[in-house]
């Protein structure tokens, strides 16, 4: 993880187990953050830390570093920041475990992943379908290249709290 | 692989498309079907495509493209083609009768291929004498055919595995992007795209409001890069349409959970809002 302070916020950057983010939350009190929490749900840590203003979605972040971010205290200061870090917020009034991106993406990796593993077809197959068959800007084993870790600690996520089957994550994630 | 005669069957939209394709390649194809209304209808739209694409300077040799393109009924179809694509209506005890009489009409060497998006190939090849399984399999287009550059190869149970990368090779070499899989409900793209639906659904829940699904459309289309939100896909595809689809891959994998539908999907459907063509779906139009 990453963190960015400046004046009385900080910015919080990157993969970490929900301990390790609350461990950022408790030690920064002072401050007032906003925190990549893709695979998790922000309502979670808003209910538990009044310093937490806020929260964004990073996991995807491709070279146009367009993000979701959900404010529950807006501070024109945090897009500002973002904006200067060279991230595009696109600001939101759902929160969703796993935001809105992160978890939609994740479903259809986990679905090309539950399709490698009986064999219907190769990763590039898959891929070549999906970005010509309907248009997708990536194929699903490039959105999950080096993030099968949060795209599993998302599906664990959503599936504890919906108890919903159709999250049970791949064998090959 | 020589792929030079090409016989479509089905003059519908798809089977337009993948005629016009094959002729754009430089296949001899004729387009098949029983109604000779709609063999005329199909042929008009093929050659005034062509001719815009002509005018605006995106196509040569007008003359000789409509050439290789023919129109005739079943009965009177050149029988020996390489390859015949199969795109009728989507029914299965129709194209398996079909497909008895086309190994009837057709050599044993050719390619016979179903462009279906929902049937096993399994259940059809059960159609077929036994010799000619082995060159039998799905060749599934997309809409539509002459822009949507995937054919996904799908190989039966019998098929030849030489004959599925002789085509793959084939199409790979044109202006088509294959991927070969295995015969299995919804292929790759039908099931694959399943959650880009499912899940949206999911996160605006069943008493989603106007301004959620335009931000979950948004998102998707400005954080996710694709050319259209789930909603608004949804409404241009016919919400109906998209249901049945989904309930078809649902059933065919004994309910599994990742493929259900949800409620809002069915309450759309009861209340004939099927998206555009209807004027309302998730939106409303004017």
């Amino acid at each position: 993880m990453t963190n960015v302070s400046f004046d009385e916020f900080l910015l919080n950057f990157g993969f970490g187990t929900k301990d390790e983010k609350r461990e950022v939350l408790r030690a920064n009190p002072e401050k007032l953050i906003a925190m990549d929490l893709s695979c998790y749900d922000p309502q979670e840590f808003y209910a538990e830390f009044p310093n937490l203003v806020g929260s964004f979605a990073a996991l995807f972040c491709d070279e146009a570093k367009k993000i979701e971010v959900h404010f529950r205290v807006r501070h024109e200061a945090i897009v500002r920041k973002m904006t200067e870090l060279g991230f595009n917020p696109l600001e939101v009034s759902i929160v969703s475990c796993g935001f809105i991106f992160p978890r939609t993406i994740a479903q259809i990796i986990n679905e090309a992943h539950f399709a490698l593993e009986e064999g219907v077809a190769g990763r590039e197959d898959i891929n070549r379908a999906m970005r010509f068959g309907v248009n997708y800007p990536k194929g699903p084993f490039e959105w999950s290249a080096g993030r099968e870790l949060f795209v599993r600690t998302l599906l664990g996520e959503l599936l504890t709290k919906t108890q919903d089957k159709r999250y049970v994550a791949s064998r090959l994630l | 692989m020589k792929l030079e005669k090409v016989v479509v069957i089905g003059a519908g939209t798809m089977g337009s498309g993948i005629a016009q394709w094959f002729a754009q390649t430089g296949c001899i194809v004729t387009l098949v079907d029983s109604s000779e209304t709609q063999l005329q209808k199909a042929l008009a739209g093929i050659h005034d495509s062509w001719d815009k694409l002509t005018s605006r300077g995106k196509l040569t040799g007008l003359e000789a493209l409509k050439q290789r393109l023919s129109i005739s009924t079943l009965d009177g179809v050149d029988p020996g083609p390489d390859l015949v694509v199969e795109a009728i209506i989507e029914d299965l005890d129709i194209k398996k009768t079909l497909f008895l009489r086309l190994t009837e009409l057709f050599s044993s060497d050719a390619i016979l291929a179903s462009n279906t998006s929902s049937f096993p190939i399994a259940q059809m090849a059960e159609a077929l004498p036994s010799p000619r399984r082995g060159r039998f399999l799905g060749l599934h287009f997309f809409n539509p055919a002459t822009v949507m550059k995937l054919v996904e190869v799908i190989k039966g149970p019998e098929t030849d595995e030489g004959l599925c990368h002789d085509l793959y090779r084939w199409f790979d070499e044109r202006d088509k992007k294959p991927a070969l899989c295995k015969d299995s409900p919804g292929f790759i793209v039908n099931r694959v795209a399943r959650n880009f639906y499912g899940e949206p659904l999911r996160i605006v829940g069943e008493e989603a409001d106007e301004n959620q699904l335009r931000e979950v459309d948004a998102v998707l289309r400005e954080v996710g890069g694709f050319r259209m939100g789930p909603f608004e896909l949804m409404d241009l595809i016919g919400i109906d349409i998209n249901y049945s689809v989904t309930c078809s891959v649902w059933e065919a994998y004994g309910k599994e959970p990742r493929f259900a539908p949800h409620p809002l999907q069915r309450k759309l459907v009861e209340e004939k809002r099927y998206g555009r063509k209807s004027k309302r779906g998730f939106y409303t139009y004017d």
